[in-house]
């Protein structure tokens, strides 16, 4: 029990490590590693219930004490986070098995999407600030890898510009791990809490929030440090796009999320910041995407332009605000993976996913049509869908809070964010040309029926709304009880593990 | 923590110069920029431990560890090193391979539109 935080950074590491021992793709081996992903998705849910129940769980990594060893701290958010991570990666890699016949997918690909997910969950659930600087590294190995798995010679140099801000990220967040070990002494998030209390308006304690703040803005994707994202992602096939788009990005919102929701106390002036960028970050994420005529790159400019409204929420003060990113959160892993693979699906069928190129889809394909229409509509935020919810509660928190010039250009930006999805439902599914080929095989159905189960997901969140967000309310608390956080890790202190104490 | 000024100004120097040679074109300059930014975060963590004159290694010896450095920013760096070596071995794979798929050694070819039968030029032919 004590030790289920444990099992999901350990579980993907081990069955990325043996699925390595079979150097040929097998479908054994993929009915492996979709099997463990299927059992972990069961088990992370069967955490979330568990969390919420009883409170958080917190593992001491060898039984050190609590301000003393790694930790890993598993409250309502990082369950949350962690099920969806698996979820989509298992729709992720099964929407891989239908997309690529068994002998055509390369031999690395399963091992570094398992290596991949244990560093996106080591950073959900790690109480350490060098540990999570360590689950960056691995989740961005396992990235660099995977972005140039497959690539094609013409694509190849788009990979410089993500490795590279990537790379100074690292060396910065290296520092930065060096500057909070010699201004506080300790790495260890509950420590920390109490530490930068005492040191409460302390001029370096600003600067290393401000350091901290750009660094998880890199690799959240935010004004003026997405350049990198829109290039890079379209490169990959379908499913590995949809899966870094459902989560990478999402990583660096909820470490932003963790660091200035529990870690440090609650800033004003920085959170001014958050809100302005995250409205600049909406409006040039979405004008780069109406500019776009590829699925893939118009989806990517939007990944930008989502975070966006994440980080404005997050530059809204108090609970309300913080469960309106929560929600949003959520509904955005859902929708954004599924609408990659749906642009996968176009170029399946249609030979490209360049708009000149499409059409046809919705004589041919009507119920594929309508998973498209559902998720577009929900990333517009059209009601009764789940970005609705979270548009609402956004909007909500911050015209309680005044900002209205704010929320008023990020609604602008869903209209605009409408405007380029119908751009892609004009294009590729209302056109008839009769030159446009369409190959309409059975495993293109087996791709959409996989797309489907991330429609079923987030119409869940859509039409389930009330509960959800009550949901989120009850997460959002958890970030934000500062002293809550340290008494639940300082209370593993007291429970005793087997074998000699250290 | 006192006179840490020299530590202070070798990261400057190291973390100006890997800058510097990052922001040049030649993917060998950039390689070499990048280990000398990892190099000046590595000096960072290392720096924390104090200044180490006239005390001991962080270890338990006769005397215990009375008079020695912190030892965790030891243990973290260690850490760090590795990642960054890591990180540098994938970089010079992708150099490679970007030197492989574009025949050239600077992040000019990569850019520009090449002579007839390159990659680059069936990109434009093909319109994408």
């Amino acid at each position: 029990m004590n030790n289920l935080p444990g099992l999901f950074v350990l579980l993907p590491l081990l069955a990325g490590l043996l699925a390595m021992l079979s150097p040929r793709p097998t479908l054994l081996r993929r009915v492996f590693i979709g099997a463990v992903l299927a059992a972990l998705t069961v088990l992370s849910g069967w955490a979330v219930i568990q969390v919420v129940t009883e409170g958080p769980i917190v593992l001491r990594l060898g039984g050190w004490l609590a301000p003393y060893g790694i930790m890993l701290v598993m409250d309502t958010l990082a369950a949350i986070l962690v099920t969806l991570s698996f979820f989509t990666a298992l729709g992720c890699v099964l929407f891989g098995y239908a997309d690529t016949a068994v002998e055509d997918e390369h031999p690395l690909r399963l091992p570094l999407v398992m290596c991949l997910m244990t560093g996106i969950n080591l950073s959900f659930l790690t109480g350490d600030l060098f540990n999570l600087f360590v689950a960056f590294e691995v989740m961005l190995l396992s990235s660099y890898a995977i972005l140039t798995l497959e690539v094609g010679a013409r694509d190849s140099r788009h990979a410089l510009p993500y490795l590279m801000i990537n790379l100074v990220a690292s060396a910065l967040f290296i520092g930065a791990c060096g500057f909070t070990y010699s201004l506080l002494g300790t790495l260890n998030f509950a420590e920390m809490i109490v530490r930068t209390d005492l040191l409460a308006g302390d001029f370096r304690l600003t600067l290393l929030a401000a350091l901290l703040a750009v660094i998880f803005s890199i690799k959240a994707g935010a004004f003026p440090l997405y350049y990198w994202l829109p290039g890079a992602y379209p490169i990959m096939p379908a499913p590995m796009t949809a899966l870094f788009g459902g989560l990478l990005t999402k990583v660096g919102v909820y470490v932003l999320l963790r660091v200035f929701g529990t870690v440090f106390p609650a800033m004003p002036g920085m959170q001014t910041v958050f809100l302005w960028v995250g409205t600049i970050t909406i409006f040039t994420g979405v004008l780069g995407a109406v500019s776009q005529y590829s699925v893939q790159r118009i989806l990517s400019f939007h990944i930008v332009s989502q975070i966006g409204y994440m980080l404005l929420a997050l530059g809204l003060p108090g609970p309300e605000a913080v469960a309106a990113v929560i929600l949003f959160l959520a509904h955005n892993i859902l929708v954004k993976s599924s609408l990659f693979l749906v642009g996968g699906t176009i170029a399946r069928v249609n030979g490209t996913d360049t708009l000149s190129g499409t059409g046809n889809l919705w004589r041919t394909m009507p119920i594929f049509g309508i998973i498209f229409l559902v998720q577009a509509l929900s990333l517009a935020g059209l009601p009764p869908f789940s970005g609705f919810w979270g548009k609402v509660a956004i909007a909500t928190a911050g015209f309680n809070q005044g900002e209205w010039v704010a929320v008023g250009l990020a609604i602008g930006g869903s209209i605009l964010t409408l405007m380029s999805m119908l751009k892609i439902w004009l294009g590729a599914f209302w056109k008839t040309d009769d030159a446009v080929p369409v190959k309409c095989d059975a495993l293109a159905n087996w791709t959409v029926a996989i797309t489907a189960l991330f429609v079923v997901a987030a119409l869940w969140v859509g039409i389930g709304a009330e509960s959800f967000s009550r949901f989120s309310r009850h997460a959002a608390a958890e970030v934000l009880d500062r002293p809550g956080y340290v008494a639940t890790v300082k209370a593993a202190n007291t429970i005793i593990y087997e074998g000699k104490q250290p | 923590m006192n006179n840490q000024l020299e530590a202070a100004v070798v990261v400057a120097v190291l973390f100006g110069a890997g800058v510097y040679l990052m922001l040049s074109r030649r993917f060998l300059r950039i390689l070499f920029g990048f280990l000398m930014i990892s190099n000046a975060a590595n000096l960072v963590i290392i720096g924390i431990s104090g200044d180490p004159t006239g005390r001991s290694s962080g270890t338990v010896g006769p005397g215990g560890t009375a008079n020695s450095v912190d030892p965790l920013p030891q243990a973290l760096v260690l850490t760090a090193i590795v990642i960054g070596f890591a990180v540098a071995a994938y970089l010079s794979v992708l150099f490679y391979r970007l030197h492989a798929d574009r025949k050239g050694t600077s992040l000019n070819t990569l850019n520009a539109e090449g002579p007839p039968g390159t990659a680059a030029a069936r990109e434009k032919e093909a319109g994408l």
